[in-house]
C-alpha cells in the first residue's frame, strides 16, 4: 500500500520517475492479467499500480487507466459490504487484502479475495470522489509480470504442488524499483527483493536479505512487516517496521547485489503488538511518520534528525525515535495518504462492517 | 455444478419480465425479455437485494433479439437473494427478485497432524505446521487456534498473527509462527511479555471444530496435541552427529538418517538429496519417522554400489530455528541470486555390493 513518497523525495527523483513514465507504459502489453490472487499494493507514476500475487509468486504492474488528477474517494460506511456486493457475495466471503490511494487520481483502490477458499477468485476494485464503485476489469488491461526468485521446491505433496509459498508483506515503487518484503511458510528468514522497473526477464533480477541487527549481542532476522522509503540527509532510505516492531533504517543504495547490508535499530515500539501500516508525510516544515499497529493504535514519529539516533544496542524499553499514540484513531484496518494534507484508512466499525474514512493528517 | 433452483419471482408488466436461466455453457444470465430493440442496456441492472444503496454486480450486458441479457462475472452465490431491475424514463420500474438455494455442506475436513510430531518441546519451540485432511477457509487461523495451559487458562497472543497467514497453495497445510519478539532475546518483547512457553509447563494446542473449510463447513472434531515444555534450545544442529545406515545394492531398501534431534518437519523433508557417484541427484520419495529425528529414503531405482553423498542444505532448522552451524539468534549475510541456491553440504556414504545369498 505504498506509495511514492512523493513530498520527501527528492525532485530529482521524482524527474526521473516522469521521466521515465514513458517507457514504463511502453513496457506493458494489453491481455488478460492472470491474477490468482491480489495481495499488497503499490503505486507507481501514471496510474501504474504493482499488485502482489502471493500464490504464483509474481508482481502484476497493471495500467488502470486512471491517471488523471482528481479528488479524494467519499467516504463509504460499510465498504466491505459494497464491495462485496458488486462481486455478488456476502460480506463475510469477501477479504480485503489491502488498500492503495492512487496518489494521481485519489481514488482508492482494494485488492479482495472473493471467497476464502483456495480456489477464491482475484479481483482489484477501485472507489472514486462520488462513492461509486468499480471494478477494474483485467481482461484486455496492459500489463506486465516479473517472477520472483523462489526456493527450489523438489519435493511436491500428494497433489503435486510444492507446499513452500511466500507470503509478501508489503511493497513499495521507488525511483524505478520495485520493493518486495516476503515470508516463507518454511524457513524463518528475511527477505527483501529489488525489482527493476520496467521488469527484465526473469532470470536477470537479484534479491537481497537483510538483516537488521544490534540488540545487545543478537541479531534477528524477523521478517519485514511493512515499509517505507524516505529521505534522510537527501539520501532514499527504507525504514522498515519488523514483525516484533522495531524500525530500521538502511539506505536504499545499499540494496545491492553482493553487498551487506545492515540496518540499524532506531525504535523499539512495543509489545504484544504487530505494525500493519507506515506513512511518510510532511506538515509544517517537518517529516512525519504515521504507523499503524494490531494492538497499540496509530503511532505518531517525527521524522527529524532520523540520522541522529544512534542504533538501539542494548535491551531497552520502547525506546530511540520519540513516538505518540493517536487516541482518536481506532481499529485501523489499513492506511494510506492521499496527499500532505490527507490521509485514507480503513476503520473496523459496529458489526463486522468495515468503514473507507478521509482524515485530516495529524 | 450444483443444480440451481430457483425461487424467482418474475414479475411481469407490460409484457416485460426478467429470468434468471442458465446459458449452454451453464453459466447465470439474466434475461430481460419485452422491451424495444432500441432500449438501452443501462436501465437493466442486477444487484444483491439488500437494504440500502447497493451497487450493481459485475458482468456484461448483451443486447439479443430477445432482449437484454447481463451475465454476472462470478457465479451466484448459494443463500444470497438479488433483484434485477429495469428502469428508464417514461416507463413503470420492473423489478424481479431470485433466491439462490443455499448448498448444504456436511463436515469432512479434520486436522491430519501437528508437526512437530514429538511430545517435549524446546520453549522457543518457533514452528508448527497444521495438516488438514481438506482445503481450509482463510481469515480464521487466529481466533481458531489457542494455546492452552494444563491448568485451563488460555496464553494470550503466543502466536506471530500476520493477517496474509502461512498457507501452502492448496490451503491444506497453515505455518504458525511463535512470536519470534517473545522468543528472541534481548528484543523488548521478551522482556516485556516474557516466553510464551515456560520450561517444565504441560500445555495443549487446540484448534477449534468451528473452524470453516474452504466450502464452509466446520471441522468433524476439535483437535487437540498436548505437549511439555523442556529447556530452551539454543546449540545449532551439526551435520556430526548424523547417523547414515547404507542398504545394500541391487535393493530398493530404504536409506535411513537418524538425526540426533528432532528437525523442522517441511526442511528436513526438502532440503535432504542423496547424490550418486556421478553427482546425480536420486529421484526416490522421503518419509519423516521418530518424531522427526529420521529421515527415510526410498529409491525409484535399485542403489548401484560406490561412495553416495548425503547432501544437506544449510538452511535446515532444527525445532528451535537454529540452522545448520548457525544460531537462531544471530544472522549471517548472504547474497541471493535471482533462482535461490541453496548452500548445502556433503556427507560420504558407500553402498556395499550386493552379496550372493546362498541358495
Amino acid at each position: 500500500m505504498k506509495k511514492l513518497a512523493l513530498t520527501v523525495i527528492c525532485i530529482g527523483v521524482l524527474a526521473l520517475a516522469l521521466a521515465s513514465a514513458a517507457s514504463m507504459s511502453s513496457s506493458l502489453k494489453a491481455g488478460k492479467a492472470e491474477l490468482q490472487t491480489a495481495g499488497q499494493l503499490a503505486f507507481g507514476p501514471e496510474g501504474v499500480l504493482f499488485v502482489a500475487d502471493p500464490k504464483q509468486a509474481v508482481v502484476f504492474a497493471l495500467d488502470t487507466g486512471d491517471s488523471k488528477p482528481g479528488q479524494q474517494a467519499a467516504d463509504v460506511p460499510g465498504i466491505n459490504e459494497k464491495l462485496a456486493a458488486v462481486l455478488g457475495i456476502a460480506a463475510d466471503q469477501l477479504m480485503i487484502n489491502d488498500m492503495a490511494i492512487n496518489p494521481v487520481s485519489k481514488k482508492a483502490y482494494f485488492s479482495v479475495s472473493r471467497g476464502k477458499g483456495a480456489d477464491a477468485a482475484a479481483a482489484i476494485l477501485r472507489v472514486d470522489a462520488k462513492g461509486k464503485i468499480e471494478e477494474l476489469s483485467l481482461d484486455g488491461i496492459k500489463h506486465s509480470k516479473v517472477a520472483l526468485p523462489n526456493a527450489p521446491a523438489d519435493v511436491k505433496n500428494s497433489r503435486g504442488q510444492s507446499p513452500r509459498q511466500e507470503a509478501i508483506t508489503d511493497l513499495a515503487f521507488i525511483d524505478g524499483k520495485v520493493i518486495v518484503a516476503g515470508l516463507s511458510n518454511e524457513e524463518f528468514a528475511s527477505n527483501l527483493r529489488v525489482l527493476p522497473f520496467p521488469f527484465a526477464s526473469a532470470d536477470k533480477g537479484t534479491s537481497i536479505e537483510i538483516f537488521h541487527g544490534a540488540h545487545g549481542r543478537f541479531e534477528t532476522n524477523a521478517p519485514i512487516r511493512t515499509f517505507v522509503t524516505y529521505n534522510i540527509n537527501n539520501k532514499p532510505h527504507v525504514l522498515a517496521a519488523y514483525t516484533c516492531t522495531p524500525l530500521v533504517k538502511f539506505p536504499l543504495s545499499d540494496l545491492t547485489p553482493g553487498k551487506k547490508v545492515m540496518g540499524s535499530t532506531i525504535a523499539e515500539l512495543g509489545n504484544r503488538n504487530r505494525p500493519l501500516d507506515m506513512i511518510v508525510y510532511s506538515k509544517g516544515g517537518t517529516d512525519y511518520i504515521l504507523l499503524n499497529n494490531s494492538s497499540r493504535g496509530v503511532m505518531k514519529l517525527s521524522a527529524k534528525g532520523l540520522d541522529k539516533y544512534e542504533s538501539i544496542t542494548k535491551q531497552t524499553e520502547p525506546a530511540g525515535v520519540p513516538y505518540e499514540t493517536l487516541a482518536q484513531y481506532k481499529g485501523v484496518d489499513h492506511l494510506d495518504k492521499v496527499d500532505n494534507n490527507t490521509g485514507a484508512m480503513l476503520v473496523r466499525g459496529d458489526g463486522g462492517a468495515l468503514n473507507l474514512k478521509q482524515f485530516q493528517l495529524p | 455444478m450444483r443444480l440451481l433452483l430457483l425461487c424467482g419471482l418474475g414479475l411481469t408488466l407490460q409484457a416485460a419480465s426478467i429470468q434468471l436461466e442458465r446459458d449452454a455453457a451453464r453459466k447465470d444470465v439474466f434475461v430481460l425479455r419485452g422491451v424495444a430493440a432500441s432500449a438501452a442496456a443501462e436501465g437493466f441492472s442486477v444487484r444483491v437485494d439488500a437494504a440500502g444503496d447497493v451497487p450493481a454486480l459485475s458482468g456484461s450486458y448483451e443486447r439479443t433479439s430477445e432482449g437484454i441479457r447481463f451475465r454476472p462475472k462470478y457465479p451466484l452465490q448459494g443463500g444470497m437473494k438479488y433483484k434485477a431491475t429495469w428502469q428508464v424514463p417514461g416507463a413503470p420500474l420492473l423489478e424481479a427478485r431470485f433466491t439462490v438455494p443455499k448448498v448444504e455442506v456436511t463436515s469432512t475436513a479434520r486436522v491430519e497432524r501437528i508437526y512437530p510430531s514429538a511430545g517435549v518441546l524446546p520453549s522457543n519451540q518457533l514452528k508448527l505446521y497444521i495438516h488438514f485432511s481438506a482445503p481450509m477457509s482463510r481469515g480464521e487461523a487466529w481466533r481458531r487456534i489457542h494455546l492452552v495451559e494444563d491448568g485451563g487458562k488460555e496464553v494470550m497472543l503466543p502466536f506471530l498473527e500476520i493477517e496474509e497467514e502461512l498457507w501452502d497453495p492448496s490451503q491444506t497445510r497453515l505455518t504458525v509462527l511463535f512470536d519470534p519478539g517473545r522468543i528472541k532475546r534481548g528484543l523488548v518483547p521478551h522482556n516485556e511479555a516474557g516466553p510464551a512457553l515456560l520450561e517444565g509447563r504441560t500445555y495443549h494446542l487446540v484448534v477449534d471444530r468451528a473452524w470453516p473449510d474452504s466450502k464452509g463447513a466446520a471441522l468433524t472434531r476439535e483437535f487437540r496435541k498436548t505437549f511439555q515444555v523442556r529447556t530452551a534450545d539454543r546449540t545449532p544442529p551439526t551435520l556430526g552427529g548424523w547417523k547414515i545406515h547404507p542398504p545394500a545394492a541391487g535393493t530398493r531398501v530404504p536409506l535411513r538418517v537418524d538425526v540426533p534431534e528432532p528437525m523442522d518437519a517441511a526442511l528436513l523433508q526438502r532440503l535432504l538429496w542423496v547424490i550418486d557417484g556421478e553427482g546425480k541427484t536420486l529421484a526416490g520419495d522421503v518419509a519423516l519417522q521418530a518424531d522427526e529425528t529420521r529421515w527415510v529414503f526410498t529409491p525409484d531405482a535399485p542403489w548401484r554400489a560406490g561412495v553416495h553423498q548425503l547432501r544437506a542444505g544449510m538452511t535446515l532448522e532444527d525445532l528451535a530455528g537454529n540452522r545448520i552451524d548457525r544460531k537462531f539468534d544471530v544472522d549471517s549475510f548472504e547474497k541471493v541470486e535471482m533462482r535461490l541456491t541453496v548452500k548445502t553440504r556433503d556427507v560420504p556414504f558407500t553402498i556395499p555390493a550386493a552379496t550372493a545369498t546362498p541358495r
